[in-house]
């Protein structure tokens, strides 16, 4: 079972240049739901997320990330999160392999072989995992970063556009783990795009 | 499965793993800082022939040629993170004081190994002859500390910014000056056979540890705000 996670926004609202983004989002998911975020392309929707993970920081309102009953600090929200976007890049230099095994270590998490070939068997990376990730494709990076949620094991997921550039059976792949996740109390929250993506949340806001 | 903590200490290890893999894989930091060295070094010696130096001017050049050194590749440990794009995932799965430590540490490690390949040469092409050796070795080992602390904490300050390299010896200049100014005539004094007061050695440590303690500090606000 996942940690325990539940997201309080509180009245959040942000605002670029002179145009805000979204304003007045009040909103509590607790674990083992899901939220998800829709709106075209600009409309705030990676921003949203940014602001959740606190590498953004709201115009008004807050965010609050509760775990037992105790409402995380900066260092402790970062390390009960996972985070997939394109915009998180994995290190060229190293392999998938390697990847993992470092940003295990860095989350504090001490990960043998067997259990890292194990992550990387599950999203199809079993052949490829002592490649260098700089001759990886885009849907093998994006699946590089799947494995890593899997070993990391934080309580909250962040996804945005979780299945971009992946093939069928990676979107397929995606869907049952967020499935399983959910069943496994992790608290999700997806940006997207895809009808079928959405169709585990619980709760939508949709963004204009 | 059964998830196993790791302290704080092998976090930093791993950061310093990490970057030292990716840099025997890439050998940009390296090949910047020898080239810079080399080709200042070779300078040094044509412009001054087969002259001799007096020991200050010596310790001086010594210590400009490892400050500018360290400016021409240390900034690399965050700067090369923002322009890749991982400093994102950096900041998502490191802690603020793993990630410092960790880029210090390698820092540290690539100054020191640069000390070790220039001195020799350094001190064949200006002919000098190093009277304190143990002494001298502590010298340089707490100078190349206090440079890798300050370059490291300045690195992170202006990775986003535009104009970072100039911006980077800029900033890092005034933090490591009574450092600097210390190791100096720290050196002088070894070059010139005076033994160092302990003062001199105990003024440098101090303001090693001075200067971690606050980039400390400073960092988690960095990292997290």
């Amino acid at each position: 079972m996942y940690r325990d996670i539940s997201v309080n926004l509180v009245d959040v609202s942000k605002k670029i240049g002179t145009r805000y983004l979204f304003t007045g989002i009040n909103l509590v998911i607790n674990a083992g739901q899901c939220l998800a975020i829709t709106g075209p392309n600009g409309s705030g929707k990676s921003t949203l997320l940014k602001i959740i993970a606190g590498l953004n920081q709201p115009t008004t309102g807050a965010i609050q990330i509760i775990s037992n009953n105790k409402q995380l600090d900066a260092e402790e929200r970062r390390g009960s999160l996972g985070l997939i976007s394109p915009e998180i890049i994995l290190y060229a230099d190293l392999t998938g392999y390697e990847n993992i095994l470092f940003f295990t270590r860095l989350c504090g998490i001490e990960c043998n072989q067997q259990m890292i070939e194990e992550y990387c068997r599950r999203v199809g990376l079993a052949n490829d995992k002592e490649q260098l990730v700089r001759t990886y494709s885009t849907g093998m990076r994006q699946r590089l970063k799947f494995a890593l949620m899997l070993a990391i094991q934080p309580g909250l997921w962040l996804l945005d556009e979780p299945s971009s550039n992946l093939d069928a059976d990676g979107k397929k792949l995606i869907a049952q783990m967020i499935g399983r996740g959910l069943e496994q109390n992790a608290t999700i929250i997806i940006a997207t795009n895809e009808p079928w993506e959405a169709e585990h949340a619980d709760y939508k806001i949709e963004l204009v | 499965m059964p998830i196993t903590r790791l302290s704080l200490f092998n976090r930093i290890w791993a950061i310093m793993m990490k970057d030292g893999i990716c840099e025997f894989r890439t050998r940009y930091a390296v090949s910047a800082l020898l080239m810079f060295a080399l080709i200042s070094l070779a300078s040094i010696s044509m412009a001054i022939g087969a002259a001799r130096l007096p020991e200050d001017l010596t310790a001086a050049l010594l210590w400009i040629l490892l400050f500018f050194c360290a400016m021409a590749g240390l900034s690399r440990v965050f700067v090369q993170e923002q322009e890749s794009g991982t400093i994102l995932a950096l900041q998502i799965y490191g802690s603020g004081q793993a990630v410092l430590f960790g880029k210090l540490l390698f820092n540290t490690f690539m100054l020191l190994t640069l000390t070790v390949l220039i001195i020799p040469l350094f001190i064949v092409f200006l002919n000098i002859e190093i009277y304190h050796w143990s002494i001298f070795l502590l010298v340089l080992i707490l100078g190349d500390i206090g440079i890798a602390a300050a370059s490291t904490v300045t690195a992170a300050m202006v990775a986003k910014t535009q104009g970072k390299h100039a911006l980077f010896t800029v900033m890092t200049f005034p933090i490591l000056l009574p450092q600097f100014l210390s190791s100096i005539s720290t050196t002088a004094k070894i070059l010139m056979n005076v033994k160092p007061d302990v003062s001199d050695i105990m003024f440098m440590a101090a303001y090693n540890v001075v200067l971690m303690i606050a980039s400390s500090i400073l960092f988690d606000y960095l990292w997290y705000d």
